[in-house]
């Protein structure tokens, strides 16, 4: 095996074992190896995230393993970072995303496995928890330059604020400015073409497989799926 | 015995933790470790657990977890933690056995024990699905006029007045809390069950308490339903409508949902984490501890792993405690469509012989406006008594046949989408139409043939 290859492996290995200590220094391994971080980080970080990913939506793996596994990414992407973008990429990341559940909702789970899924498929994602009011998302987008809002709502009675926050930014000029994102168990393709929202997602792969449609400037909002039980 | 002002003096004195460190340093790791420990291991052939040993496993495990986490306080970031003899001494305390509602229509809520011969207690109503507030007391009556429920639950989510949607802590929340108790008090009394108990949780904001009035709302004598936060959570909202109902004597209620597939990790650590939130709406002095055996790929209470945990749960909560249990079934499938037929059946038949009594039915979010059935209530009701006259094993295998049947449409997109209310019913004489009643019929039939013994 090349040290090129034992060292990706190193760093495959530090996110099956969510070893935040093993990422960082196999990355710092792979840049003083003089191997190109963009790819190190789409061999050794994004291929084995990926697969964690993909067990969780089989229930091969639960919560807990996928939140770890986002971690260790997380800490091994801020060695390797600063290296991508002196080569000349524009950013690290796919996108930058602020996320939180809306106010007068204090449910935490489902968005936590949103931000967990995005983080693993390369997404900067700022969460801001429960019960965010619609002026601190927007504070926070604009510092972080984000290009995506994350609005979630597990009640239908909260889900209205999903609405509201649209309607918010509107008025504040800034709805062109980011690219809306709604989900939650009693969320609806319906309900988010009715709020104007850009996608919805009814669980967190259909969150990742939304923003990707997006990065491929499809519309994310043009099929029936999710109406049915609206 | 710990008292209701212990726990909230913790809630602002305990120990201060993060919300993360909370679910993954002490409740993801502990439960993975207990799991262990306890060899908690799921069967994915079984619907109904008959292992009287796995059960006892499953309580020492959640006993422990309860105690190596407590709660977390999500508004005050502190943990109210407890110690073993508080615990022990709470849950020797526990109500066995209360009377809800007044007069002929009152209601007596007791716990079982596995295969138990006693019919469950049947908590039927809404489940505060949306409801139209021009279909709110039709729908409720509807309910209350089914002899077979014993407490009308939760009348329905007013999401919607005059127009204007409703945002929750806002003055219009307040009259929607009003009108929620006003509606349902008049529900029960155009059905002829003036003193029926109501399980109320009218809005979803600290002004749920404006539902209350002797007169002419929810009263003392009926239950108010909580729900601790997935995982073992508590919000202000919470405490504060604990403390007020606490101190005016209303039976508790509490809710909890473990996710198969969350911080518990697989359905052995949820079973642990569902036990131990058992207990700690103990120590928060519920009187009636409600499971929703939830997944949190499925979003529903159905399904092969929530049918073997809500089963585990119950039994380990019947064998070990006095308290009183009850099971929550939201399903893939929608009332009017068979799949919701089978699926409540195979959950009630799997936790009633477990000594649970019985919630619901209700279909799994997202639901539409009135997205429920006083007639498959009943149907659920009759499955649910009939389930004290079977076995585990013969439980488990009718549950067994009955996944067959729904199995490949448990996914939410695949599954019968049904009908509202109105549609099932003609809403002047609030009786099911034709088609709604041959639906019910064919269910019994069905049921019958698989050996239900209706």
């Amino acid at each position: 095996m090349s040290e090129r290859d034992e060292i990706i492996e190193r760093m495959r290995e530090s996110i099956k074992n969510a070893d935040d200590d093993a990422a960082e220094a196999a990355a710092t391994a792979a840049l003083a190896a003089g191997i190109d971080p963009l790819f190190a980080l789409e061999e050794g970080f994004a291929k084995p995230i990926r697969e964690l990913g993909e067990a969780f939506d089989r229930m091969e793996i639960f919560l807990p393993e996928l939140v770890l596994g986002a971690r260790t990414l997380q800490a091994g992407l801020k060695i390797l970072e600063p290296a991508i973008l002196a080569g000349g990429s524009t950013a690290a990341h796919k996108g930058v995303v602020v996320i939180g559940t809306v106010e007068g909702d204090i449910h935490d789970i489902g968005k936590t496995i949103v931000v967990a899924m995005l983080r693993s498929s390369g997404y900067e994602v700022h969460d801001l928890g429960t019960d965010v009011p619609t002026p601190q998302i927007l504070t926070v987008a604009e510092q972080v330059k984000a290009d995506i809002i994350g609005l979630s709502a597990l009640l239908s009675t909260t889900m209205l604020r999903q609405r509201d926050a649209i309607e918010y930014m509107r008025l504040k000029g800034v709805r062109d400015k980011y690219y809306v994102i709604v989900g939650g168990a009693p969320v609806t393709e319906a309900w988010a073409r009715e709020i104007g929202a850009d996608a919805f997602g009814r669980d967190a792969t259909g969150a990742v497989k939304a923003l990707e449609a997006r990065r491929r400037l499809q519309p994310v909002l043009s099929t029936t799926e999710g109406a049915a039980h609206a | 015995m710990l008292s209701f002002l212990e726990v909230a003096k913790r809630a602002e004195t305990g120990p201060m933790s993060t919300a993360d460190d909370f679910s993954m340093q002490r409740v993801a790791m502990n439960a993975s470790a207990l799991e262990k420990k306890y060899g908690l291991k799921y069967d994915p052939k079984v619907r109904v657990s008959c292992d009287d040993d796995l059960a006892d496993r499953a309580w020492q495990a959640g006993r422990e977890l309860i105690l190596q986490c407590g709660l977390y306080s999500i508004n005050s970031r502190r943990l109210i933690l407890f110690d073993e003899q508080e615990v022990d001494e709470t849950l020797a305390a526990a109500t066995a056995e209360f009377t809800a509602g007044e007069g002929l229509d009152a209601a007596h809520v007791y716990r079982r024990n596995v295969e138990d011969p006693r019919p469950p207690v049947i908590f039927g109503g809404p489940f505060n699905a949306d409801v139209h507030e021009n279909m709110f007391v039709k729908l409720n009556e509807a309910f209350a006029g089914e002899p077979l429920i014993d407490l009308l639950l939760l009348p329905g989510y007013l999401k919607n007045l005059d127009g204007v949607d409703i945002r929750p802590n806002s003055g219009l929340s307040t009259r929607a809390a009003m009108l929620y108790g006003r509606w349902a008090r008049e529900a029960i009394s155009r059905a002829g069950r003036p003193g029926l108990p109501i399980v109320g949780h009218a809005v979803m904001s600290l002004n749920e308490i404006a539902c209350t009035s002797e007169e002419w709302g929810l009263r003392r004598c009926d239950p108010r339903a909580f729900a601790i936060i997935s995982e073992l959570e508590v919000d202000d909202v919470t405490l504060t409508r604990l403390a007020y109902y606490h101190a005016i004597g209303c039976p508790i209620y509490i809710s909890s949902t473990p996710l198969i597939g969350g911080y518990g990790g697989g359905p052995g650590g949820t079973a642990i984490v569902g036990v131990a939130a058992h207990i700690a709406s103990v120590m928060l002095g519920s009187h009636v501890m409600h499971l929703g055996p939830q997944h949190i790929k499925y979003k529903q209470q159905t399904n092969a792993m929530s049918l073997w945990m809500g089963s585990v749960v119950k039994q380990a909560v019947a064998r070990n405690s006095k308290m009183i249990n009850t099971t929550s079934v939201t399903t893939s499938g929608r009332p009017g469509s068979m799949q919701y037929i089978y699926e409540f059946s195979a959950l009630a038949l799997s936790v009633v012989t477990s000594g649970s009594n019985l919630t619901g039915p209700r279909p799994a979010e997202p639901l539409g406006w009135n997205n429920v059935s006083p007639l498959m209530c009943r149907l659920f009701a009759e499955v649910g008594h009939a389930a004290a006259k079977v076995s585990r094993q013969d439980a488990n295998r009718i549950a067994d046949a009955l996944w067959e049947k729904y199995k490949d449409k448990i996914e939410l997109k695949d599954a019968p989408v049904g009908l509202p209310f109105e549609q099932m019913y003609d809403v002047k004489t609030l009786r099911p139409n034709a088609e709604h009643w041959a639906l019910y019929e064919q269910g019994r039939k069905e049921l019958k043939e698989l050996g239900v013994p209706l």
